[in-house]
């Protein structure tokens, strides 16, 4: 702001005046000044640079002040012919990002940037979402706007690398996981004829890695109801055994040795198979769960086992 | 909550609405949330606001504009830009429900104009039924905002406090099967709403409160809501069974027991305590409480998140307490006795007194 000159604006009081308002704030002289020019110049709709370089400073003390991004696009959109502007408006976005990463407002103004850009390039958005990811690996609304990304670029060669990483990083990474479904179901299938049995071999190692994660068991079912119309086949069966002891073994009596089940969702995925073929053995499945293996949802099973 | 520690709760509430020192000037443009959540908190623990707070109804009023056919409400700082792009839907739902929270009949009697509100709220509808929370200077939906369920909510939930109740009522306004498509599109596979397939508690409990005021739960079909009930239900933390055996999980945390997080693998969070219990009731109205462990769930609030030092509650065991989930973990215990009306997300002394429903 400092190298514009602003004493034309005609400035505009801040706030209502009255005396008795709720979470009044004590605002500095900085701030009243700044947020009087701004209104100033909004009401005027003035479309200029200096105009431009007062949203930046307000968005930089107040980052939830939504008009000031919109008026801050729509000068941006008047005045900027030139691409060179949009990408150094990308690198300004790019440091408000990094020091503001749960602001809301950052992803949707990003995804307006870039497609009104004449060729805008994804790998110029890689580093900041790697970073983004980097530094909160859940982070929802980075995963968000990647997706996004992917599709507005057509672009999914970087995805399974991407997906891979964090699965390795963190085995429990839910948005990951639900980031390799995304990409499974946009990749075009007749091409990868072979795919969804090494998903399901991939799976299977993830899970025996750490059996109670529920994030691979949904990709498990994922697969199985997107692509193999929810046949879920003996190698299924038999690999999910392997997690619940001898809970279902017909015969074993509560004298015997105590079964062990590392896996509350290996046991679950059985109770529903045996749902649609053999409602004693699910009857069985879902009584265990309640009774042992997920008790806080003793009522929750109680329910399934009524609906058998 | 024994009588102390609802005494620092409501300490802790009332002192967000009071002159705050000026490095929360960051916060200028969310004070109608802040002075939503404080009020909600005070009002659901049984000390009703309207007396007490009486004085601020003028400044909530001065936030309330009329610009252009539409009206809604603006942040406070800027209001006198009288301009079209200062107001957005959040700060009008919330400005709204502080106005009913103080009782302003007269407000919503004879000061309200619920037309241009209702047009205001048509305008921020994009071409796929979902909305933006502000206007650009043309009275076209902002290009630069984020159309999800949260705003889905949001809109429908001003329609419904300007008087909209039938269908025929809604679609005065707004595409009601365009809106209706936009929220079933985000059901994801496993059950639950998100974006992008990765359902979300929060999102979750815009999704259904959308569809419960708009009266189209229907659409949900009973394989739907299978789902969701079974996603929802597994949203509550467990430590007992074969739970235990996630050592390498970073964010499995054995204190959580009872806790609600709002996504698969991540810690409890009391926000999510409301959002999945809220998210519960709409599915299952008459036996969700049968349906999860309540006593745990109060146990986790009330030893783990609440403060009873200074009062309010936290996020989690961790950090300090804060408005929004103060608001919200006393929302969820309230929720428990039946004393909010959690769809609207307003405590049923306010209901009743407005006959809202």
């Amino acid at each position: 702001m400092d190298q514009y000159d602003y004493s034309d604006v005609q400035r505009v009081s801040v706030g209502s005046g009255l005396e008795n308002e709720l979470c009044a704030i004590m605002y500095t002289d900085e701030y009243k000044e700044l947020i009087s020019i701004f209104v100033g110049l909004l009401q005027q709709n003035e479309v200029s640079e200096r105009a431009f370089a007062v949203t930046t400073a307000v968005i930089e003390n107040a980052a939830a002040l939504y008009t000031a991004w919109n008026y801050r696009f729509e000068i941006g959109t008047a005045l900027f012919q030139d691409q060179d502007r949009w990408e150094k408006e990308l690198d300004w976005l790019d440091e408000f990002t990094l020091n503001n990463p749960k602001n809301y407002q950052i992803w949707s103004y990003r995804q307006a940037v870039i497609s009104q850009q004449q060729k805008p390039q994804f790998v110029r958005d890689l580093p900041i979402l790697d970073l983004m990811i980097e530094d909160d690996t859940k982070n929802y609304h980075v995963w968000s706007y990647r997706k996004w990304s992917v599709q507005f670029f057509k672009d999914w060669s970087h995805e399974l690398d991407f997906v891979n990483k964090y699965i390795d990083r963190d085995v429990y990474n839910n948005s990951a996981w639900t980031h390799r479904a995304f990409y499974l179901q946009n990749i075009d299938p007749t091409e990868h004829e072979s795919i969804f049995d090494a998903e399901i071999s991939y799976c299977f190692e993830k899970i025996s890695m750490a059996p109670q994660n529920v994030s691979p068991w949904n990709y498990l079912r994922f697969i199985y109801g997107s692509f193999k119309n929810n046949e879920f086949d003996a190698r299924l069966v038999e690999f999910a055994s392997s997690f619940i002891g001898t809970v279902l073994e017909v015969g074993t009596d509560s004298n015997s040795v105590a079964p062990h089940v590392r896996s509350s969702f290996a046991l679950e995925l059985l109770a529903d198979i045996y749902a649609k073929r053999d409602s004693n053995k699910a009857k069985i499945a879902y009584q265990a769960l309640a009774d042992t293996w997920d008790p806080i949802r003793k009522h929750y099973w109680n329910l399934r086992i009524k609906q058998l | 909550m024994d009588d102390k520690s609802v005494g620092k709760h409501i300490k802790f509430c009332k002192r967000h609405l009071y002159l705050l020192p000026s490095h929360h000037q960051d916060k200028d443009p969310n004070r109608l949330a802040i002075a939503f959540y404080s009020l909600t908190g005070i009002e659901l623990l049984r000390k009703p606001v309207s007396d007490e707070f009486q004085y601020s109804v003028d400044w909530l009023r001065s936030c309330y504009l009329e610009i252009a056919d539409h009206s809604g409400f603006a942040i406070s700082s800027i209001r006198n830009a009288n301009d079209l792009t200062s107001l957005n839907l959040p700060n009008t739902l919330f400005g709204l429900v502080c106005l009913l929270l103080l009782k302003d009949h007269e407000f919503f009697e004879s000061k309200l104009n619920r037309t241009t509100l209702c047009e205001f709220v048509s305008s921020c509808q994009l071409p796929n039924g979902s909305f933006t929370s502000f206007l650009d200077k043309c009275g076209c939906p902002s290009k630069i905002d984020s159309h999800d369920l949260r705003f889905c909510y949001i809109a429908v939930s001003i329609l419904y406090l300007a008087g909209c109740r039938s269908e025929s009522d809604f679609a005065q306004y707004i595409d009601v099967s365009k809106l209706v498509q936009f929220i079933m599109a985000r059901q994801c596979s496993i059950g639950g709403f998100g974006e992008w397939n990765e359902p979300h508690g929060g999102y979750t409990s815009c999704a259904l409160s959308a569809l419960s005021l708009l009266g189209k739960i229907q659409a949900l079909s009973s394989l739907d809501r299978h789902n969701t009930l079974h996603w929802l239900v597994n949203r509550q933390i467990s430590n007992l069974g074969a739970s235990i055996e996630q050592e390498s999980n970073d964010d499995f945390d054995s204190d959580d027991s009872g806790g609600f997080n709002g996504r698969e693998n991540k810690l409890a969070d009391t926000c999510y305590a409301f959002w999945c219990l809220n998210s519960l009731s709409i599915i299952e109205p008459t036996q969700w409480r049968q349906l999860v462990d309540i006593s745990m769930i109060k146990d986790y609030l009330r030893n783990q998140t609440q403060n009873t030092v200074i009062g309010g509650f936290a996020k989690n065991d961790q950090d300090d307490p804060d408005i929004y989930h103060s608001a919200l973990g006393i929302a969820a215990l309230k929720l428990i006795e039946d004393e909010i009306n959690g769809v609207l997300c307003i405590p049923n002394s306010i209901i009743d007194d407005f006959e809202l429903l």
